[in-house]
């Protein structure tokens, strides 16, 4: 079990581990978990599964798997949309100990991180640190900050070991997706309460995350009532800069939450759920910034039959953010939203659905910047039709849907799509889609005014439309053995009135927010999923992206086109999950993004690794080491001597199910 | 640190500095190729324990099977207190999974005992008789040879059971399952559970009086 570090080691050059690394505690943990690995490989044998397997009955021995067969879910194959999904699995797997090192591994995402707690994510292009293009779901929570329609990536949190999967779309969402799912939408799912039973402990030590612990206790209330609770707390270390210097962003969060499933032996579903946190963020100039927040959710569901349903969900979000030299926010967010699903006929199936949304937003402006009016009130309702038509003796199932969307800035939006997919064979489809989708206005679109008081120099947009995308999408999908899928998806997508800075009419006035550019971008996914053995299983992902803008007549705006699309034109994804004898072992994810022309961050290749061993049944014990290839590199952000550079770390982690 | 940060116009980047050194980014995915190729040998390694899981799952079952019988036929046993003799015939796909299985366990008064069965005549010694897969051309015989005795036979060939094994295991899918043969089950003389039974896939022609 040695032997594998030693290539790896020899391959990667000796000098680059007489770095931070081979002093740090982080190499000797390493050590001491190869050798115990090859002590455990010893060991062990036949006696410990079959003694495990003594303890089931003999109904509880026929659902044991002998041979994991992929578990890709029907639905994924069918899908006529590029969509990638990773399980809760494979990210426990992988060591991610928070929700954008999990994005990492589906390769349709751009994921970018900028210093400790802030990501640049998106899917297609346009990435940027106040990406507005990618709507990200929660258990049907949308987390989305109306300041700029994005992400703030260092308060979304969830037990990660309570996650049963994350789909990624990219491109446009079909139309029962939120608003703004312009470039994708990443739906993040967590195990109901009834999968959640018992107790779980993880812990973990190390040099990025310096410390974190989790605890979640599932149980049943009555009979057919789930429940579970959780804390976690995360203490991370800081970044550094270019020149190696501790860029002072260390940070902290605690949070905790509670879900409680109800399923009735009839058709009624029930969940209930919430989480409170509450952080805070270092600062290399300035106060720590405080981020707090809660949230409670409620869905019911009705299953009328297989194919007819009804779902109600409402939830309210709260959170504050406090960022001192900047703005203090306090926003509240109610949102309603409906979906009934019927069939008409035989071959048509109709989905409907609508959503009101209310959000109270309250800012305090500093000095340097304003939203003005700094506190607002405002409602969005939606929405959405859509039918699907199979023909062709069920191969060819045909989608036109239809989102009618009223926001508070621009008005009524109309966003039509049609879809088709087709069984091409038995395990081959083809897959086809048009879409028309609009990204809103936010806050920064509109309200932003730089500096606070007059003179201004930019503001606001007072005119400032939605973005408009078009998207044509083709896909192809086969799937010819339970050993191995291979995907690939196609896109042309043609933007028009994307935000720029014009300069207003008056001479020395100041900039304005307008819809001045066009864009397109083009390219390809590619993902395969390659089950070697039955305990070796590899997956590749790599994406293609062309994106590019333009100046529409009479706009003047000559920098944004470079500055808003900060995108690499290649990413590839490899990663690789293997099991060894006596409960061990090895799963290591490759990754390599090619250049960012604009704010020359170079390209790079990073890997992480992760050893695991489990000495009993309920204990795993691991040690994770992340980023290895470099003691530090940039992932995003201007040229400067103040960007943020991420350093390779290593932790040890256990995880206990009692 | 602002909230809002790239689409602002004055914070203009720096001119630009150049490439980094170091190891290109290439070169380096030649070594996470390269370590991935070092992995290939664990995985021939992996690729051996591949059955190990199935056989370890199959003793067990092994082990319930002898469990759920309700009755022996008289004759079956010399004393109340001797072992139930589990017997396997051709190349033990086992490794030492069924000794752990059977291990310090007893059936009533009864312990049970692992045997290797080199010849057709010792298959009488035994009260079950697994058959490994390098039997198949013996089937016949060796269900011959078990005629009439009360031996449990079990297999995991294709047709087996068909044939006249009385337990036969196959997958369903990623999981094991088992079918019984009760017409061969009630020429044992051999009285099985009907929990067994329900939990089986019958094979065979059902018989008349029920045993229930």
């Amino acid at each position: 079990m040695i032997s594998p570090f030693v290539s790896w080691r020899s391959l990667a050059g000796a000098r680059k581990l007489t770095g931070k690394l081979s002093s740090a505690v982080g190499l000797r943990v390493t050590l001491l978990a190869a050798s115990a690995l090859a002590m455990g490989a010893a060991a062990g044998g036949a006696t410990f599964e079959v003694a495990s397997y003594k303890k089931l009955s003999l109904a509880q021995l026929m659902d044991v798997e002998v041979t994991s067969v992929s578990r890709r879910p029907e639905m994924l194959v069918d899908t006529a949309s590029a969509v990638q999904l990773v399980t809760g699995e494979e990210i426990h797997r992988a060591g991610a100990t928070n929700l954008p090192q999990a994005l990492r591994l589906l390769s349709n995402l751009q994921v970018a991180q900028i210093d400790s707690r802030q990501w640049a994510i998106t899917a297609r292009g346009f990435n940027n640190s106040t990406t507005n293009k990618l709507l990200v779901l929660l258990d049907g929570r949308a987390l989305y900050t109306p300041l700029y329609a994005g992400v703030f990536w260092d308060a979304q949190d969830t037990f990660l070991n309570d996650i049963d999967r994350i789909e990624a779309i990219s491109g446009p969402g079909a139309t029962q997706w939120g608003s703004n799912a312009v470039n994708g939408v990443i739906n993040i799912t967590t195990k109901s309460a009834q999968d959640t039973q018992g107790g779980l402990l993880t812990g973990s030590a190390g040099t990025e995350l310096r410390a974190s612990g989790g605890a979640r206790y599932g149980g049943t209330l009555a009979p057919g009532v789930f429940y579970r609770v959780y804390g976690k707390y995360a203490e991370r270390d800081s970044t550094v800069t270019a020149a190696g210097q501790d860029a002072r962003d260390a940070w902290h969060v605690s949070q905790g939450g509670f879900r409680i499933d109800w399923a009735r032996a009839t058709a009624d579903q029930l969940t209930l759920q919430g989480d409170a946190y509450q952080g805070r963020i270092a600062q290399a100039t300035a106060d720590d910034i405080q981020i707090d927040g809660t949230n409670l959710l409620g869905r019911w569901g009705r299953t009328f039959s297989p194919q007819s349903t009804l779902t109600v969900q409402t939830y309210f979000d709260y959170t504050h953010r406090i960022i001192p030299g900047s703005i203090t926010e306090h926003l509240g967010i109610f949102d309603l939203d409906v979906q009934h699903r019927l069939p008409v006929g035989d071959v048509f199936d109709f989905m409907w659905g609508g959503t009101y949304r209310f959000m109270n937003d309250r800012v305090r402006n500093p000095v340097s910047l304003a939203f003005y009016p700094a506190n607002v009130k405002r409602e969005w309702f939606s929405g959405f039709a859509h039918g699907e038509r199979t023909m062709l003796d069920n191969r060819l199932r045909v989608t036109a849907g239809v989102k009618l969307e009223h926001n508070p800035y621009t008005g009524l939006e109309f966003q039509p799509n049609v879809r088709a997919v087709l069984k091409w064979r038995e395990h081959q489809r083809f897959w086809g889609a048009i879409s028309r989708a609009m990204r809103t206005p936010s806050r920064i679109d509109r309200e932003l005014f730089a500096p606070a008081a007059p003179p201004y120099a930019l503001a606001g947009g007072p005119s400032f439309e939605s973005e408009k995308l078009l998207a044509y999408e083709l896909g192809y999908r086969i799937e010819p053995s339970p050993a191995w899928a291979l995907s690939l998806a196609t896109f042309y997508h043609d933007y028009n009135d994307l935000r720029s800075l014009e300069p207003s009419a008056t001479p020395g006035g100041p900039l304005l927010l307008a819809n001045g550019l066009r864009g397109k971008s083009y390219g390809a996914e590619v993902n395969l999923d390659y089950r070697v053995t039955e305990r070796w299983r590899l997956k590749f992902g790599y994406t293609a992206l062309h994106v590019s803008s333009t100046q529409k007549p009479g706009s003047l705006d000559r920098t944004s086109i470079r500055s808003q699309a900060l995108d690499p034109h290649g990413s590839a994804l490899v990663r690789s999950q293997l099991d060894l004898p006596a409960h061990t072992a090895i799963d290591l994810t490759a990754r390599y993004v090619s250049r960012i022309a604009f704010h020359n961050v170079p390209a790079y290749t990073e890997l992480d690794l992760r050893l695991s061993w489990r000495p009993v049944e309920a204990l795993e014990l691991a040690v994770t080491g992340r980023n290895l290839l470099d003691a530090q590199h940039p992932e995003f952000g201007a040229d400067l001597p103040a960007r943020r550079e991420i350093e390779r770390s290593v932790n040890a982690s256990f995880t206990w199910r009692f | 640190m602002a909230l809002l940060t790239s689409p602002l116009p004055w914070r203009r980047p720096s001119v630009l500095s150049g490439s980094r050194p170091g190891i290109s980014p290439l070169r380096r995915l030649g070594a996470v190729v390269a370590v991935f190729c070092a992995l290939l040998g664990a995985s021939a390694l992996a690729a051996e324990n591949a059955n190990q899981k199935e056989y370890q799952l199959k003793a067990v079952f092994l082990l319930n099977f002898v469990q759920f019988v309700i009755a022996w036929p008289e004759g079956a046993f010399p004393n109340a207190e001797a072992p139930i003799r589990v017997g396997v015939l051709g190349e033990d796909p086992f490794g030492g999974a069924l000794a752990a299985a059977v291990e310090s366990e007893k059936v009533g008064q009864r312990s049970v005992v692992i045997e290797r069965v080199a010849r057709l005549e010792d298959i009488g010694r035994c009260h079950v008789l697994f058959v490994a897969k390098s039997e198949s051309a013996q089937v016949p015989a060796i269900i011959a040879a078990s005629a009439g005795k009360p031996v449990l036979t079990v297999g995991d060939m294709t047709d087996f059971a068909r044939r006249g094994g009385i337990i036969n295991f196959y997958l369903e899918g990623p999981k094991l399952r088992f079918e019984i043969n009760r017409t061969a089950a009630e020429r044992s003389g051999i009285k099985l559970s009907s929990q067994l039974l329900q939990l089986a896939r019958l094979v065979g022609p059902p018989v008349s009086s029920g045993d229930r």
